[in-house]
């Protein structure tokens, strides 16, 4: 085997036919990745605008800055989180049973997980810095407006523990570069999935007996999301050229997809409308398409909707061939979905800052 | 996977036991003047009243009248689920809008406006209230007069170890964090070359 540059070397030993890969190439990324992290950004950027509060007279809002770099901040750290969910299942995707083969690809993805959980520690402590920010408006925020913010609001503590989670899961992570699948998977899966869980305090809450339930359907939301998003984008970012291993990783995955599929839709609408029903003031069938909250979450309904064709086509048209290890057009369906849950991601963040009332 | 899921099942109730006090998005549910009011005597004061407490030193309340001037007077003081603002001398016949901005209990600012609308009458049409000061500063005066709270609030804070320690653990934790990645990295980075034959530039880049 020549080393050319594109070789991954003898360890790789891909089966014939099967083009050798293990990194994820740039140009996939940019196919992947760049669609929906703009998809994502755009979102919260338009339904940002689309429910700005309406000018008050006399009552500093915050600035531009501010109002916007909030929601876009947000969605960064959502981003990151996915990521660092996606890239934490692949080992468990992949299996530990054939090493030689799935080494070289987790070489290759290990290092990216302590990166991603970097840039997700640093998007929640910049979003702190944002929310102070928003409280005090006209004033740059000073460390004590900060640390009064952490210590005055719930939804600070949460960006603070998950950021320290973020943090936790970097060094469990270095760990895991330096001393490969010692390190187990489910650690990483656990600690990953557990700096989710304080963000959906920082979205909207309750005061009912239902305060609890909401919550805990909240957090199954967040967590099938990301672990639908993170481990379609991660699996094929990393496994599209390598067939004999997406043959047994992406039958795996699809049967992951379809429990997050239905967790997510199934947890979404359920929170969707008890938040509306337990608003004072909301009568729930006319406040679906009155309310701006309505409407972000018939928007995310809708993104569902699109996304339940694109995910049949991938599983019932695409996988057979590719469990047959023939080629496919699946970077670019993916890609499709990918941008559509990119939108659904920023329509979240905005949902979960709109007036509900 | 099962064990998996169990395990974060009961960490996310346990999450949810310790950081579920009764946090709520604030509604307003009613106000003094109330929306849409035709009043015939000047109101001294007007009252929101939001359906959760708001939290105290974050609220403002604004009460514009004809021409854009302001009737609101000093900070207005939070007690519960009412927000109050004294308001200045009666104001001449017109509609008045009531501007509120008061930090809900799940942490997010709730904003809204109410007008009413004052019929001619004992106001007077001899309104000599001073046109507009700039809301920045109404807002830095209303912060410096909740700076004797949010001092209490510090001291209380610094007491319990709170946000401060806090910051001095994370800090210790992002250098002691940030020295090992560079060096795993670096210390990676010539093993996955040598193992793998590949040339160090052809890392995937991260986006």
């Amino acid at each position: 085997m020549s080393l050319t540059e594109t070789s991954p070397g003898p360890s790789a030993s891909p089966p014939a036919g099967s083009p050798p890969s293990t990194g994820a190439p740039v140009w996939r990324w940019t196919v992947l990745a760049g669609p929906m992290v703009t998809a994502a950004v755009l979102a919260a950027l338009a339904g940002t605008s689309l429910t700005a509060a309406e000018a008050v007279p006399a009552i500093m809002l915050p600035g531009p800055v501010v109002e916007y770099g909030l929601p876009v901040v947000r969605v960064l750290l959502d981003l990151a989180a996915l990521a660092v969910v996606g890239l934490s299942l692949l080992p468990k995707l992949l299996g530990w049973r054939d090493p030689d083969r799935t080494e070289p690809v987790m070489r290759r993805v290990r290092p990216v997980a302590v990166t991603a959980a970097w840039i997700w520690a640093v998007c929640a402590f910049t979003a702190v810095v944002f929310h102070a920010a928003e409280l005090n408006p006209g004033a740059f925020p000073t460390p004590g407006s900060i640390a009064s913010y952490v210590n005055d609001v719930g939804a600070g503590q949460g960006l603070v523990i998950s950021g320290a989670c973020a943090l936790a899961y970097a060094a469990v992570g270095l760990l895991a570069v330096r001393f490969g699948e010692k390190v187990p998977a489910e650690l990483r899966i656990v600690v990953a999935l557990f700096g989710l869980l304080p963000i959906p305090v920082t979205g909207h809450a309750v005061d009912s007996v239902w305060h609890d339930p909401i919550m805990i359907s909240m957090e199954l939301h967040v967590m099938g999301a990301a672990a639908w998003t993170g481990g379609l984008a991660v699996t094929v970012l990393y496994l599209a050229r390598r067939r004999d291993l997406l043959a047994e990783v992406l039958p795996r995955f699809s049967r992951l997809a379809t429990v997050c599929l239905l967790l997510v839709s199934a947890s979404g609408v359920i929170t969707g409308l008890a938040t509306l029903a337990l608003t004072p003031g909301v009568e729930l069938p006319g406040a679906i398409l009155t309310s701006s909250y309505g409407l972000l979450g018939v928007a995310k309904v809708a993104c569902v909707a699109v996304l339940i064709p694109l995910a049949a086509h991938i599983r019932y048209r695409l996988l057979p061939r590719i469990e047959r290890q023939q080629a496919t057009a699946l970077v670019g369906w993916v890609a499709v979905e990918l941008t559509v849950m990119g939108v659904a991601y920023g329509i979240a963040v905005v949902l979960s800052r709109a007036p509900v009332g | 996977m099962r064990r998996l899921l169990t395990v974060l099942l009961l960490a996310c109730a346990a999450l949810t036991t310790v950081a579920a006090p009764a946090q709520a998005h604030n509604v307003l549910v009613g106000s003094d003047p109330e929306k849409n009011a035709k009043l015939s005597r000047w109101p001294s004061k007007v009252t929101l009243e939001f359906d959760q407490p708001a939290r105290r030193g974050f609220s403002q309340v604004t009460v514009t009248g004809p021409g854009g001037v302001r009737f609101d007077q000093g900070k207005p003081s939070t007690s519960g689920v009412k927000v109050t603002a004294e308001l200045k001398a009666p104001g001449p016949a017109g509609s008045y809008v009531i501007g509120y901005r008061i930090l809900s209990s799940d942490g997010h600012p709730v904003t809204g406006k109410i007008t009413f609308t004052l019929d001619a009458s004992e106001g007077g049409d001899a309104v000599t209230v001073p046109v507009d000061e700039p809301a920045a500063t109404a807002t830095l005066q209303s912060r410096q007069a909740d700076g004797g709270e949010l001092s209490a609030q510090a001291t209380e804070a610094a007491q319990n170890g709170g946000a401060g320690m806090a910051v001095v653990w994370i800090a210790g934790a992002l250098v002691l964090l940030g020295g090992a990645t560079v060096v795993a990295m670096r210390r990676s980075a010539p093993r996955d070359s040598t193992q793998l034959s590949d040339k160090p530039s052809d890392k995937p880049s991260d986006k």
